[in-house]
């Protein structure tokens, strides 16, 4: 069986393009296009002043993660370790307790996530058999002074809010 | 030597000196800000001092700051600690002193005497430029050397190799741009350029040699490491090349030294190509002997100028984005205001030479400062030819380099020897 060869013309080879000085001041005369249009008007950056100007973040980016709560603000969490577990760099850390509020056996007394350690790859949220981690806060700037102030305790996680309506976040794909 | 003698030998020499350390800051800002807009960026335009921004210039601060407060680290590994100390000293001074030589101004005549402006008032000229710029690769070699490091060594010997190849190109141009001046004085060069070429094009170095230019201002781009001839630094093989182990301000060293040999190398470029410091077709007897209605017209033009200016400031500074009372827009009202009190300044030092001072010696000092500014504009207009190759050219490799040297370059710098000393030959 005999394929069809496509010979790639090789460009470069005539006398014009090797004397290379006009290919450059067409270059030149490209790169100067763009100077001298953002030169006069520097509107015409293609550029988001960050700090100001947030990043539009969609509902399927992992970001910052969080534990929900059932309607009637119990936590959905059932301290069933999947999550620990399933985390390839072990940044979960999870100690079980007694349930008080009467919905199941188990929840949570301790829930550390140490974002040092995290890598965001989101197996905790797809390993969760309740939807109690989620990772659609939004929060994709994660700062601190201290070691101490990255690791995310129980309330933490309670206390962020998602982001998106159950409406969006369902459509992400989750 | 008379009080004027020494107060015009300080002045100049203190030009030469600050004018290229002052150049460095523009540079560095012309070269930020260039490269975000020629790749649709918008560059360092953060550092502010209450407020103000000058457009980016305060990171130039913010930079040095930065260089000046951290550790200056000499590696135990390094055995011979004065030549790694030594060579950014050497790429430093040598790139400072090299612009000793060339004129900023036509030789001003007071009283019947000749000063001539240059900050070493030599006739070496052009031989002073080329025996210093040969030297200027001796700090790279000896820091690529005393770095005892790998990637040291390798941008060492590359940059070594390189000024080799480029040297002689280089020289060769300066030959045939010599056969036909006639002379090494680099005054005399740009006296030479004030002359006119068939009655209306000024007789500029680019006019009379084209290809020794182009040979000329590649040869220069060579001798200053810079894209796309900067394979001494070479980020992505050698990672910093010769100054790979070098910290803190020594490394600034070497970074002001790359901006002064550009400064200074875009200065040698417009002296002998682009007319030096020539007003095209007002030579310095015609605008001597016409100072009033050129004064006159300066003062008429002016205000134009810095009308252009102040719309394309209250254009550009101001956000981008919603923000109530926009605290950009005052500091462009401030920065207009200010441009209109140094308009409104110089239109009263103008207008008090017109009606005192004007006439005999007072004509000569003033058409030495248009000199001097035509001069300095013509040169950051060759910088920012630097910046814009830099930034649109990819670098070459190493064997292309070489055959554009030594296959290409060569000959062609030959057979424009023989062209032009046959054309003057025929023509004398």
């Amino acid at each position: 069986m005999s394929g069809k060869t496509k010979i790639m013309e090789r460009k470069g080879k005539d006398l014009y393009e090797r004397l290379y000085l006009v290919e450059v001041f067409k270059g030149m005369a490209v790169t100067f296009g763009h100077f001298i249009s953002n030169f006069l008007d520097n509107s015409k950056l293609y550029v988001r002043h960050y700090p100001e100007q947030k990043p539009e973040i969609t509902a399927r980016w992992r970001g910052r993660h969080r534990l929900t709560k059932h309607e009637d603000g119990t936590m959905k969490c059932v301290a069933c370790f999947m999550c620990q577990t399933n985390c390839p760099a072990k940044c979960i850390m999870i100690e079980a307790g007694e349930r008080v509020d009467g919905r199941t056996e188990k929840m949570p007394v301790r829930f550390d996530i140490d974002l040092l350690e995290c890598i965001y790859c989101g197996y905790c949220v797809e390993a969760c058999p309740m939807d109690a981690i989620r990772m659609d806060t939004g929060i994709f700037s994660v700062t601190g002074d201290k070691r101490s102030s990255f690791v995310m305790t129980l309330n933490d996680l309670l206390a962020t809010p998602g982001a998106f309506t159950e409406e969006e976040y369902k459509k992400g794909g989750a | 030597m008379s009080q004027l003698d020494i107060l015009l030998l300080v002045l100049r020499v203190a030009f030469g000196a600050f004018v290229p350390l002052c150049f460095i800051a523009v540079l560095v800002w012309m070269e930020r800000r260039g490269a975000a807009f020629f790749q649709d960026r918008s560059g360092p335009n953060r550092a502010n001092i209450l407020g103000f921004r000058a457009g980016g210039l305060v990171q130039n601060l913010a930079d040095a700051v930065k260089l000046i407060t951290k550790e200056d680290v000499i590696p135990d590994h390094v055995k011979h600690k004065f030549y790694f100390v030594l060579a950014p000293v050497i790429v430093f001074f040598i790139a400072l002193v090299s612009f000793a030589a060339i004129p900023f101004a036509d030789a001003l005549v007071i009283n019947g005497k000749e000063y001539i402006m240059q900050a070493i008032p030599t006739d070496l000229g052009i031989l002073w430029f080329l025996a210093l710029a040969g030297f200027s690769v001796y700090g790279i070699i000896l820091a690529g050397w005393s770095s005892h490091n790998k990637y040291g060594i390798l941008g060492g010997l590359r940059a070594a190799a390189q000024v080799i190849s480029y040297e002689i190109p280089m020289g060769l141009a300066i030959i045939s741009l010599l056969i036909v001046y006639g002379t090494v004085s680099l005054t005399e060069m740009a006296q030479l350029q004030g002359q006119l070429l068939f009655g209306f094009i000024p007789m500029w170095g680019v006019v009379l040699q084209p290809l020794g230019a182009v040979i000329f201002i590649v040869a220069a781009f060579a001798e200053t490491n810079r894209t796309p001839f900067d394979l001494a630094e070479g980020e992505s093989e050698l990672v910093a090349g010769f100054h790979v182990e070098y910290s803190s301000m020594k490394f600034g060293m070497f970074f002001m030294g790359e901006y002064v040999a550009l400064f200074t190398s875009s200065a040698i470029i417009v002296t002998l190509f682009f007319g030096g410091f020539q007003i095209p077709w007002f030579a310095t007897e015609t605008l001597v002997n016409h100072a009033r209605p050129v004064t006159v017209l300066m003062m008429l033009l002016l205000p134009v100028f810095a009308k252009v200016f102040a719309m394309w400031i209250s254009k550009n500074n101001r956000s981008h984005y919603d923000r109530v009372d926009d605290p950009r827009v005052r500091e462009a009202q401030i920065y207009i205001k200010g441009l209109w009190g140094l308009v409104a300044a110089i239109e009263i030092v103008l207008f008090i030479y017109l009606i005192t001072v004007s006439g005999g010696v007072a004509d000569r000092i003033l058409v030495t400062i248009l000199q001097i500014i035509t001069f300095l504009v013509k040169t950051t207009l060759m910088c920012f030819v630097y910046v814009w190759v830099r930034w649109t050219l990819p670098r070459f490799r190493y064997d292309q380099l070489q055959k554009l040297g030594w296959q290409t370059l060569l000959p062609l710098s030959l057979l424009n020897i023989f062209v032009t000393s046959a054309i003057v030959v025929a023509l004398s």
